[in-house]
């Protein structure tokens, strides 16, 4: 399975791309990781999820997940992110981090 | 094609809606969206009602650290009138709140974002090593940045303006954060952001900078700043972030669906449109481009309002205020049409009349 986020928007505007696929994770790491592609009912979410707040300069993600079964992907606003999508954002920032 | 707002009228108030529902083509759209906007509105009341609202023509600023949590607003650290403290981005965010309270009272008689004295509320240190600076329709948020490539969010005076701007744009003209309304959104808050900056150094138009968030990239950012004004597209050439985005013509618009529709990239297109006007008139830019386009958020935009209807919106504005083929309008007109866009003054004479009841207020060119 491949996660890539795509993050736009922003007060600087500038396109961040993170990718990161569980081939290459621990076995532990890469169930952990499914669970939370799971748990968020990501194959469920719709392909567009936009707030219908105001306000400015708030970021916009792209999450693309790729397994055995295709494709999906979901461009959610940043004030409209669901709680359950969340982990699985932390966990790519922070995977890409190290 | 630019994408579509999925829900317009949320940010509407009853006053647009009743409007936009006499016309046959939005009524659907409008009847539709009513339910979920006034659901909305309760609870964003409810949270206002929350903050106590300030004396009528004072400045109320307050400051809250988020200490690394996306909690907001976090705990309050600092209340106007209140000492300094040992945080550097308590004080930053405090200070130039101040100043862009200031400029907006002084340069055009507004009080506050919603001019009747809101409370400036901005939670600093949000987030962990959070690459950003925004409005959330509430209040302002800023991140410390990673350290690797962004500093603090509150180092710049001019993003602290182009925050509170969104506060003020919401207030007013309410563009829609989509396509050419969202790069008009976008442009207002960088427009008022430099020249925020430029009352408070008190610079001319040769003497500013024209560059919006100059000092937020570290060392290690091949980049003056995020955005240049003068010469969109120039600002920075990076090998870890990438080069620049933004056009500084018409021919050069980018079609996308990231970033809203490209809100921060065409918005390079205005911006340009806004120097050009400043340099050709000269002197302190607030005081004539910046009154031009002040009054034009405050009376004469609708919230769909594209490039073409800013272009005829300023330089119909430019007429009323300072004379009909005057050199003010033509340099108005003449930047338009440098970006890529000519302006029709004429038919917009009727609309720049009909001010919003009570928002058409005397803004002195003083300061």
């Amino acid at each position: 399975m491949r996660i890539s986020i795509e993050r736009t928007g922003g007060f600087a505007g500038i396109k961040q791309t993170n990718s990161v696929s569980t081939d290459q994770l621990p076995p532990e790491e890469s169930r952990k990781v499914a669970g939370l592609v799971e748990a968020a009912g990501f194959s469920d979410l719709p392909p567009v999820i936009r707030s219908t707040e105001p306000g400015g300069d708030q970021f916009q993600y792209k999450v693309t997940v790729e397994g055995d079964h295709g494709s999906h992907t979901v461009q959610v606003d940043e004030a409209a992110v669901p709680p359950s999508l969340q982990p699985v954002l932390n966990w790519v920032k922070n995977s890409a981090r190290t | 094609m630019k994408p579509q707002a999925t829900a317009i009228c949320s940010i509407l108030p009853p006053h647009i809606v009743r409007k936009l529902s006499d016309k046959p083509e939005m009524r659907d759209q409008v009847l539709r969206d009513l339910a979920t906007t006034e659901r909305l509105r309760g609870i964003r009341q409810a949270f206002t009602m929350s903050l106590l609202p300030s004396q009528p023509g004072t400045k109320h600023r307050t400051i809250f650290d988020g200490q690394k949590t996306m909690s907001l607003p976090g705990t309050q650290v600092r209340d106007e009138g209140g000492a300094p403290t040992a945080d550097v981005a308590v004080n930053e965010a405090y200070d130039y709140c101040g100043d862009t309270y200031d400029f907006y009272s002084k340069v055009f008689n507004r009080n506050s974002v919603d001019d009747h004295g809101l409370t400036l509320t901005s939670t600093v240190h949000y987030g962990d090593g959070y690459d950003n600076a925004l409005w959330n329709g509430q209040q302002m948020i800023y991140g410390d940045g990673d350290g690797k490539y962004f500093q603090r969010f509150t180092i710049c005076l001019d993003v602290i303006g182009h925050e509170l701007t969104h506060g003020v744009t919401q207030n007013e003209a309410q563009l829609v954060y989509s396509g050419q309304s969202g790069a008009l959104n976008e442009s207002i808050s960088d427009v008022f952001g430099s020249l925020i900056k430029q009352w408070a150094n008190n610079q001319t138009v040769d003497q500013a900078d024209w560059l919006i968030g100059a000092g937020i990239f570290t060392d290690a950012v091949q980049g003056k700043a995020i955005r240049s004004m003068s010469a969109p597209g120039t600002a920075y050439g990076d090998p870890n972030i990438g080069d620049d985005p933004q056009p500084a013509t018409m021919d050069a618009y980018v079609n996308t669906t990231d970033d809203n529709g490209g809100v921060h990239i065409n918005s390079g297109i205005p911006n340009r449109a806004f120097f050009l006007s400043a340099k050709a008139i000269g002197g302190y830019a607030w005081q004539k481009a910046g009154l031009i386009w002040y009054r034009t958020l405050n009376g004469s935009l609708n919230p769909n309002a594209d490039f073409q209807t800013m272009a005829n919106a300023t330089t119909t504005v430019a007429g009323s205020l300072f004379g009909q083929n005057s050199a003010e309008q033509k340099a108005v007109s003449d930047a338009w049409n440098t970006v890529g866009i000519a302006p029709t003054a004429s038919q917009f004479a009727a609309l720049s009349a009909q001010a919003k009841p009570g928002q058409q207020k005397a803004a002195t060119t003083g300061d």
